[in-house]
């Protein structure tokens, strides 16, 4: 124990003295004059004192004055004791809850751990102490701010989910930091393996940094690579296995074409080592799936990887552009893209991506299988670019796939290029200034739209994402819309206007509203096999994880948090106040010398 | 009797005109009065017989015997002699206290036991404890009264040199009195009441002892610190006034007013105690006729 204000300490012992020397003081008494006195008990409490002085006699009211004023006098100096515990005065509490966590080390698993810990937190918690629970999901959540309110925080901490992705740990703890930063003795308790990159950009404020680490092996083997090439001997099917841990695993890999095993071989990886195999693959299968299996693997979420066949059923797209949130978002929630941005037209020699759009930057000519211009047209547009015009205004569409659940009438384009079709291009719609959007089926498929999205409020309309999906099926060839492969973690979209239907691997189903023209997807966190039902209709949704940053699952001892390194702790050390007990201790005491006083009196 | 008028009215008057005291010993007189002796005397009352010896009263022998039995016997009777009545009145300075004040009370009962003395044609002596005065010589029927309502009409507590209770009883029954009845009347507050109740009774008299305390030092209210002055000139003393210290007086005076009874009863004597505040009709006839101190 220690005390914040030992200074107070010094008051007892005037205080005292001075209470001791009113006792010294004699009693003035009143005179009373009655018959006789020889039948009154001399019996004398000294419980005022006004007059002159006299020998000191022992009185409880006296001891018990005392005691109150040292216990006060005590509660003064603010007396501190050192508490082992993760709760702190503030605290945030911010769960780790990538896949990682998922691993299996600590039984249950890591992130059950995390939940166990932070809520043995919530129950130690002392009264005062506030408490909030942070999510570090992909976007993270906060599940309960600053509350001391315990059934909410234990709600709270059962409401915690993982998910089989990566996650933004560092926009957790910049988010924990808003909301304790500016508060002394604040404590950030992150709950975590550690797995994740450096975070950067963060400032804890006032508050302190505490590193609880979970976790306590690295065993992992993972499916780190699957993929179909056309070769002239046929198609082939490449298959890499990676091991994360320090020591030489073994495993058995099967991989299914359609669901049927294909293959299957018994494998010894090296410490850090890749294991690859290419293999025939039926031509006219649809879906590729390789699992692993090893009893020493202690990471379920990537032991399987999933390839679909159809050229459409993943898009790697590039948006080159100045910035524009809803073009990025829009490309980004569809489940075949794989979104790359710049704000530079790729120069020769650039990889190769299946599809590029060039959104308010001329377009130059590139290698890709498709291209989506917005209002900058280039020499390899389908159209020749005639000028820029103001406040165009609609004047007609076709029917085409491509405006299908598409309606211009009422969008409104500030400023649009006048532009004219070239002769192997189709005019689809038609505003005041000329052609609005225009398709071109060469060898090369594109899509020119005469004006920016940001130059009209063609974003916040409905038919916006259903036009961005329209083009990518148009664009990346004909694909496959019965399956799809996705992320777990990261939402997708569909093109539906009615509501649909979520299988889970575990068989629940969820219930998904349409947005009006799509169904956003959220609920997929978990890898395996779903079902989303649309429109009557099953779509197989895989669901896989492949992250060398999640399945190296290693726990860290150290973490680089902005520009200072948090190391791994076990039991923080708090100071609780112990000021409470001992006022509430001379309240008790002040209680009895009035009940004393009031007896005797 | 104008002194009366503050003390007994006339209803009560005219009930004390039926009674008379009724001590339970009988006290040989010094003139003939109308109480019975243990003497042979010349009352009408038959005592018992005896040989006839020469000198006797002729009138006196048994003629029916003498004839039956040739014997001659005389017949003796019993005395009726007058009763010393000692009104002991107590004017010691805690006499004073009580509202109405024990004093004042303590008169209206000298005065009404010792009017039941006169009519009674005994011989009352009144006497002033605490005092240094000279007794009054012994009043003596119902004239007197007005000598006796007078006496106890210019009594006033004495606290210039008090004397003490058992002081002024050790003095009265060391002063050779005629026995007889003691009505005695007082607060009874003195340590040693007690033993000088006894060493009355041990002279012979009967005593009848009328204590008076008022409701405040029955069961009194104080609180706080107080320095008790005692009124009869004590040892003052400090006390804090609080529930433990006043059980305890309570106690005490309990004790003390027990020792008191026990030292009359101990004597054959009687003994009650009032409150001045309690009327005179319930006193006479719940304490005085009941106890069969009057009749």
């Amino acid at each position: 124990m220690n005390f914040q204000n030992p200074g107070a300490l010094l008051l007892l012992i005037p205080l005292v003295g001075t209470i001791i020397l009113l006792y010294l003081l004699k009693m003035k008494r009143r005179d009373l004059r009655v018959p006789a006195t020889f039948l009154w008990p001399k019996k004398t409490e000294e419980i005022r004192a006004n007059s002159l002085f006299q020998k000191l006699k022992f009185s409880w009211l006296m001891v018990l004055q005392i005691l109150a004023l040292t216990l006060v006098i005590f509660a003064l100096a603010r007396p501190q004791t050192v508490q082992r515990g993760l709760a702190g005065r503030v605290t945030v509490l911010v769960i780790d809850a990538s896949a990682s966590m998922g691993a299996t080390d600590v039984k249950p698993s890591r992130f059950d751990e995390a939940k166990s810990l932070a809520a043995s937190a919530v129950s130690s918690a002392q009264t005062g102490d506030r408490i909030a629970i942070v999510e570090a999901g992909p976007v993270p959540r906060v599940l309960c701010a600053l509350s001391n309110d315990a059934d909410r925080l234990r709600r709270a901490v059962s409401d915690l989910q993982q998910y089989d992705s990566e996650t933004d740990v560092g926009g957790a703890m910049r988010l924990a930091a808003s909301l304790v930063g500016t508060e002394n003795s604040a404590r950030i308790v992150l709950l975590s393996d550690g797995v994740f990159d450096p975070i950067a950009n963060f400032a804890p404020g006032k508050a302190s940094v505490v590193y609880q680490t979970i976790g306590k092996a690295d065993r992992n083997l993972a499916v780190d690579a699957l993929g179909t090439t056309d070769t002239p001997n046929g198609r082939q099917l490449f298959c890499g296995v990676k091991n994360f841990a320090t020591v030489a695993m073994k495993g058995t890999i099967s991989v299914y074409s359609d669901g049927k095993l294909i293959d299957s071989d018994e494998l010894t990886v090296d410490p850090h080592g890749h294991w690859g195999k290419t293999i025939a693959a039926p031509a006219d299968a649809k879906v590729f799936e390789a699992k692993i299996n090893s009893p020493e693997d202690l990471l379920p979420a990537d032991n399987q990887a999933v390839a679909l066949t159809s050229p459409g059923a993943s898009l790697h797209v590039l948006l080159v552009t100045h910035g524009d949130l809803f073009l990025e978002r829009a490309l980004a929630l569809d489940p075949r893209v794989t979104l790359d941005r710049t704000d530079t037209p790729p120069a020769d020699g650039a990889p190769t991506y299946d599809l590029v759009v060039f959104d308010g930057i001329d377009e130059t000519p590139v290698k890709s299988r498709g291209v989506l211009t917005f209002g900058a047209a280039g020499s390899s547009s389908p159209v020749t670019d005639q000028g820029t015009g103001n406040g165009p205004s609609f004047k007609s569409q076709e029917k085409n796939p491509l405006l299908t659940g598409v309606d211009f009438t009422s969008v409104y384009v500030g400023k649009s290029q006048q532009v004219k079709a070239k002769p192997t291009a189709d005019v689809l719609a038609q505003n005041s200034n000329g052609p609005m959007i225009v398709e071109s089926k060469g060898d090369q498929r594109q899509v020119y739209v005469s004006f920016e999205p940001m130059q009209s409020d063609f974003p916040l309309q409905v038919g916006f994402p259903i036009f961005i999906a329209n083009a990518l099926d148009f664009l990346g060839g004909e694909g496959d819309s019965s399956r799809l492969a996705v992320h777990p973690g990261s939402p997708f979209s569909v093109a539906s206007g009615q509501s649909g239907t979520l299988t889970g691997p575990d068989n629940s189903s969820t219930k998904i509203q349409s947005t009006g023209a799509s169904l956003i997807v959220r609920q997929v966190r978990r890898v395996g096999d779903y079902k989303l039902n649309v429109n009557g209709q099953d779509r197989a949704v895989y669901a896989t994880m492949r992250s060398d940053v999640e399945s190296d699952i290693v726990p860290k001892a150290t973490l680089a948090l902005g520009t200072v390194a948090v190391k791994a702790t076990q039991s923080p050390a708090r100071f609780a106040d112990f000021w409470r007990p001992a006022i509430l201790l001379a309240l008790l005491v002040l209680v009895g010398e009035w009940w004393l006083f009031a007896k005797r009196s | 009797m104008a002194s009366l008028a503050t003390s007994l009215d006339p209803r009560d008057l005219r009930v004390l005109e039926g009674l008379r005291l009724m001590p339970r010993k009988s006290f040989g007189g010094r003139v003939r009065g109308e109480r019975l002796t243990s003497k042979k005397g010349i009352s009408i009352e038959f005592a018992d017989y005896r040989e006839y010896t020469d000198g006797d009263d002729l009138r006196h022998l048994d003629w029916n015997v003498l004839a039956r039995l040739n014997v001659p016997v005389t017949k003796t009777y019993r005395d009726e002699e007058d009763l010393a009545v000692h009104v002991l009145l107590d004017t010691s300075p805690s006499m004073q206290f009580g509202d109405p004040s024990k004093l004042e009370c303590a008169k209206k009962y000298a005065c009404a036991l010792g009017l039941l003395g006169l009519v009674g044609g005994d011989a009352v002596y009144p006497r002033a404890l605490s005092a240094r005065e000279r007794p009054m010589p012994a009043l003596r029927g119902r004239s007197s009264f007005h000598r006796l309502a007078m006496w106890t009409d210019q009594l006033r507590e004495n606290s210039e040199n008090p004397i003490g209770l058992s002081a002024s009883l050790r003095q009265f029954a060391g002063a050779s009195a005629r026995a007889g009845l003691v009505v005695l009347i007082s607060d009874g507050l003195d340590p040693d009441a007690g033993t000088a109740v006894r060493i009355v009774g041990g002279r012979g008299h009967e005593v009848l002892f009328l204590q008076i305390l008022s409701r405040e030092e029955l069961d009194p209210d104080l609180e706080g610190d107080l320095r008790l002055i005692d009124g009869e000139g004590g040892t003052p003393a400090e006390i804090t006034a609080n529930s433990s210290v006043l059980n305890e007086y309570r106690q005490r005076l309990e004790a003390h007013n027990s020792e008191i009874r026990d030292a009359v009863l101990r004597v054959g004597g009687r003994y009650a105690l009032i409150r001045p505040d309690e009327p005179f009709d319930y006193v006479l006839s719940h304490t005085f006729k009941r106890q069969r101190w009057v009749g």
